[in-house]
């Protein structure tokens, strides 16, 4: 398409004049993030844009189109679907029937206790919680029963747990993999490990400060990576998708993610690592929330953005380094306890910005996700969505298909320079770390989500079934229920192994865990060695509090 | 503990109305509680919030602070158990009755009658608006 600038102009002009006898229906239109919406791009809002500086091709800097020449038509993005419930076994059934259904990766959900490292019997009352919000894997047996019979020397898990549960979880798996005989350099996976989502996300329980949690992050990336343990490891995943889901924008939600980034391999090159160790194996996790066009912009920015920090700051020789790799799922807190059949829809939405926004893994959320865990029905139609996308639509034949629109292509100019913003103001606070340790980041959490609130209970929000199109009388289908027996056996598995291991041994590992604390050395290769004794994921962090100290987050009203 | 400028907003007799908010168990999602306080905060109410508390923590501060309102929250999966526990332990202390007592969270709206049963006074669940719950204490602290 060609264009005359000078003409567009009087044209355009003379358009505005015309139109300006429309009258609309709001005065002001917005994206999520707040941007102004007229209501038409032209090329005169790109005309600021090279095409080969800002755009580009997929698989050529700066990846605004997407990591891989061909995308979609070489590899799909794998189908992944976070999941645990009641008990490993439990667990292990549902992952098979996911894998059945067409699933080609996994993703532990793994309960609270399990993602603070805390054991069931820690305080009196606590085995309510057993297997109540994902899995419960307290040691390498409930991880055996968990990946019992499912092919993991081929297909990936992701272990989404907090940075105090993230080294032994992930050396339950490695031990596990090691004595089947897979090769290192084959295994595939991913730790959460988040240290963001661990104390602003997530408010932790008996969590250390989040300085202590990027050092055990950082020891998890410096083992599996920087030493070549297990080289195809993601040993962390930034995941933007629980900041985001608090309420903040998309803005925020990218700016956060690269801060944190940005920390990890601070802290990684002042450990004497160069960045080409490392850095080509940092993945995120990103949100798919409601608006679709700034969505789809946003993971384009995104790309674009991980491509120019890394030029401008660190300059990796590594080409893959530049590649901004990131899983998504769709946005639970869009997700309505009324008229649930409606997030169907909600979810197809969203799973279709990912798709157009070229993700490498996605979750779609299951409809009954505002009030319960998902039944095996709608679990195995949140797969059906992924899959009627990827097979009746034709969305994974083309390459950023989006990519030329007027709009999606000035929201992503326009989104790079807010993200790029507040990912400066952020590091004006001293960097990630800093700003969690103060609680600014979490008064700007707080914030965010009181403005949301107030837009929904103004009706300036809209929400289908909360505050407008209610039904009255809604029939509610019987929800999906947790073994209430999961406590009594989980803290039966618990008792026997402490029956049946070496405790001596442990009792030495713990003491040799709590030197390498002491000294600040990397803690996986004793921990490696603690889960392969038996001990818990609790014994092993207990160690951690007692050496560093449990962290009190900075929030009040 | 937030509160609201004197003569100003809700007051009960002398004092405003004063609410105790905690996450009994390990429940890390704090954004609804937190959306709760700040509005009970702007409707006038005095808020304590302990965040994750212990309940016989939490049980003992409500005494000793005197408050009108126990306010908990439960995303887990785990509210029927929690509301259970509370509700014993206010009992045990003999102070069941000096409360009105909230369970707010993610749970099936078929739960909404077992939590009273249990001994909820006032249950909301996922899409509660907040000026509903103003009202609701408003209702029944006089």
């Amino acid at each position: 398409m060609q264009a005359d600038y000078q003409k567009l102009e009087e044209a355009y002009r003379a358009w505005v004049e015309e139109r300006a006898r429309w009258e609309d229906r709001e005065p002001l239109f917005t994206t999520d993030a707040g941007i102004p919406v007229k209501e038409l791009y032209t090329p005169l809002d790109t005309r600021e844009l090279d095409y080969l500086e800002d755009v580009g091709f997929p698989g050529q800097p700066p990846f605004t189109r997407g990591i891989y020449p061909n995308m979609y038509r070489g590899k799909l993005w794998t189908i992944r679907l976070f999941s645990g419930f009641g008990t490993p076994e439990e667990t292990n059934a549902r992952w098979k029937l996911l894998l059945r259904e067409g699933e080609t990766g996994f993703s532990a959900a793994c309960d609270n206790l399990t993602t603070l490292a805390l054991d069931p019997d820690c305080f009196p009352g606590i085995e309510a919680e057993v297997g109540k919000e994902g899995v419960p894997l307290y040691s390498i047996k409930g991880m055996e029963a968990l990946i019992d019979g499912l092919p993991i020397d081929r297909m990936s898990v992701a272990l989404v747990v907090t940075p105090m549960a993230a080294p032994a979880i992930t050396t339950c798996y490695l031990n596990l993999a090691d004595r089947v005989g897979i090769p290192r350099e084959k295994l595939q996976g991913t730790t959460q490990s988040d240290v963001v989502t661990s104390s602003l996300a997530i408010m932790p329980w008996g969590a250390v400060s989040p300085e202590k949690m990027l050092k055990l992050t950082c020891d998890l990336i410096e083992y599996t990576i920087c030493r070549r343990e297990v080289p195809r490891w993601n040993p962390v995943n930034f995941t933007t998708y629980n900041y985001r889901e608090g309420g903040i924008t998309s803005v925020q939600e990218i700016a956060l993610g690269l801060a944190a980034a940005v920390a990890h391999i601070e802290e990684l090159l002042r450990r004497g690592w160069k960045v080409d160790d490392f850095v080509h194996r940092l993945a995120f996790h990103l949100s798919a929330h409601r608006d679709f066009f700034e969505e789809i912009a946003k993971y384009r920015a995104a790309r674009k953005l991980w491509c120019r920090l890394l030029r401008e700051r660190y300059r990796p020789e590594n080409p893959r380094a530049y590649h901004f790799r990131f899983h998504v799922q769709t946005a639970g807190s869009s997700l309505t306890a009324q008229q649930p059949l409606v997030n169907v829809i909600r979810t197809t939405v969203q799973a279709l910005e990912a798709m157009l926004g070229g993700c490498q893994s996605l979750h779609t959320n299951s409809y009954d996700e505002a009030i319960c865990l998902p039944s095996d029905e709608a679990v195995t139609l949140a797969v059906r969505t992924q899959q009627v996308l990827r097979e009746e639509t034709g969305v994974a034949s083309v390459v950023d298909p989006l990519a030329g629109s007027y709009y999606v292509e000035y929201l992503t100019a326009r989104l790079e320079e807010m993200i790029w913003d507040y990912f400066e103001r952020i590091e004006a606070q001293g960097g990630i770390i800093r700003a969690l340790q103060s609680g600014w980041i979490h008064g700007e959490m707080a914030e965010a989500f009181h403005k949301r609130r107030r837009d929904q209970e103004s009706g300036r929000e809209k929400v289908v079934g909360v505050n407008c199109f209610v039904q009255e009388e809604e029939e509610h289908q019987p929800s999906f229920r947790i073994n209430p027996e999961a406590g009594r056996i989980e803290l039966e598995r618990l008792r026997r192994l402490r029956k049946e291991r070496d405790n001596a041994l442990v009792e030495r590992l713990k003491d040799e865990l709590r030197r390498v604390c002491e000294r600040g050395e990397n803690v996986l290769p004793v921990v490696y060695q603690l889960t392969a004794a038996g001990a818990s994921l609790g014994e092993i962090a207990d160690v951690y509090r007692e050496v560093w100290g449990v962290w009190q987050a900075p929030v009040g009203v | 503990m937030a509160g609201n400028p004197a003569g100003e907003g809700e007051v009960r007799g002398e004092r405003p109305v004063r609410v105790l908010l905690f996450k009994p168990g390990l429940d890390g999602h704090w954004r609804g509680i937190l959306a709760v306080a700040r509005a009970l905060v702007e409707a006038g109410m005095e808020v304590i919030f302990l965040g994750h508390k212990p309940l016989e923590a939490a049980v003992e501060t409500a005494i000793q602070e005197d408050v009108d309102v126990i306010g908990i929250s439960v995303l887990s999966g785990s509210h029927l158990e929690w509301t259970e526990k509370l509700v014993e332990t206010l009992e045990r202390e003999g102070a069941r009755e000096d409360f009105l007592l909230l369970v707010g969270g993610v749970f099936p709206f078929e739960d909404h009658q077992t939590l009273r049963e249990l001994g909820a006074d006032g249950v909301f669940g996922p899409g509660t608006d907040t000026r509903d719950i103003v009202s609701f204490i408003r209702k029944k602290v006089r």
